[in-house]
């Protein structure tokens, strides 16, 4: 039951992280590659993907496989804090009304009108904005998602359900991405980033107190109710938030 | 560099400050009281604790009245 609980969180914070980050990252490609010339924008984004593939490298075994388990626990839990948090105080801010809700499809949008507003490629020449607009958003997005799966993958159920997570999170925004626009405007971005950050949140607790020698009661069942506590946690701030936005004068 | 900083970082200071500030009273307490059962029983909860108001002093400014 224990380890069940840590497979299903872990897969489910991998594949929901991944899967957010990659829709931001398809907006921006399909962005540049609807208004400049396709072919750039896939240039850019794979020269972003030859990147993170080094980046893996770096980080998995010539970094992360290097430290003892409990400074890695400590540097792991720390970075997924660091992460988590920041994914749920932007989902409170959303959910209270005082920050605009997420949405790959107004990102997509407000791209298309920024490369609009570029002067065209000039016919046989290499588009090097749309590639650098492309690779960059590529880049950034894919980083985190190194980041975030290597950080679960360090965790009690290792590296298997990060990937599978991982894997149908791919499947699923390919899938999103050939029968684009209505899906993306229905997705619930706001609530589902809110989710990530308390999985994030709750394992980088988790995992800084392994690191530093506590025991857990109930071992890893000790996610359930460390994420239970970050929603109720979260959601007081959602109510006291809302409540100061309705106050404040239009 | 910006965009890195935001990526590591996100857009406020005080939420990575609090993480390390959490961190650093973690890691003393550790030194201090590594072998204490209570440490063992405990400390998570106060870990737990720490982060919470880490998370609170982030949302801090949008409880001001605009």
């Amino acid at each position: 039951m224990e380890r069940m609980t840590a497979f299903v969180l872990t897969l489910l914070g991998a594949a929901l992280a991944v899967g957010l980050e990659l829709l931001e990252a398809m907006a921006i490609v399909l962005a540049v590659g609807s208004t400049r010339r396709p072919r750039d924008a896939v240039i850019g984004a794979a020269g972003a993907v030859a990147l993170l593939a080094v980046a893996v490298v770096v980080v998995g075994p010539l970094v992360l496989a290097r430290l003892p388990l409990e400074p890695l626990q400590v540097v792991i839990g720390t970075a997924l804090l660091l992460f988590g948090l920041e994914w749920l105080r932007k989902g409170v801010l959303r959910l209270a009304g005082a920050r605009a809700p997420s949405s790959s499809l107004q990102e997509y949008l407000d791209e298309r009108e920024a490369m609009e507003a570029l002067p065209p490629p000039e016919p046989g020449r290499p588009d090097w904005p749309a590639r650098i607009v492309a690779g960059k958003g590529v880049l950034l997005e894919g980083l985190e998602v190194v980041l975030i799966v290597a950080a679960l993958g360090a965790g009690p159920e290792g590296l298997a359900p990060a990937v599978t997570g991982a894997a149908v999170a791919v499947v699923l925004v390919v899938a999103l991405g050939a029968a684009l626009h209505r899906p993306l405007a229905r997705l619930p971005e706001s609530h589902l980033k809110y989710a990530v950050g308390v999985v994030l949140s709750s394992f980088g607790v988790f995992f800084l107190g392994e690191g530093l020698g506590v025991d857990w009661p109930g071992g890893d069942a000790a996610l359930l109710y460390l994420a239970a506590t970050f929603v109720a946690a979260a959601q007081l701030q959602v109510v006291a938030v809302a409540a100061r936005h309705a106050e404040a004068p239009a | 560099m910006r965009a890195l900083r935001k990526l590591v970082l996100g857009e406020t200071w005080t939420l990575p400050l609090g993480v390390l500030i959490t961190l650093a009273i973690a890691l003393a307490t550790d030194a201090v009281a590594g072998d204490s059962a209570w440490w063992h029983r405990g400390g998570g909860f106060l870990l737990l604790a720490l982060v919470l108001v880490a998370f609170a002093a982030s949302l801090a400014p949008a409880w001001r009245r605009r």
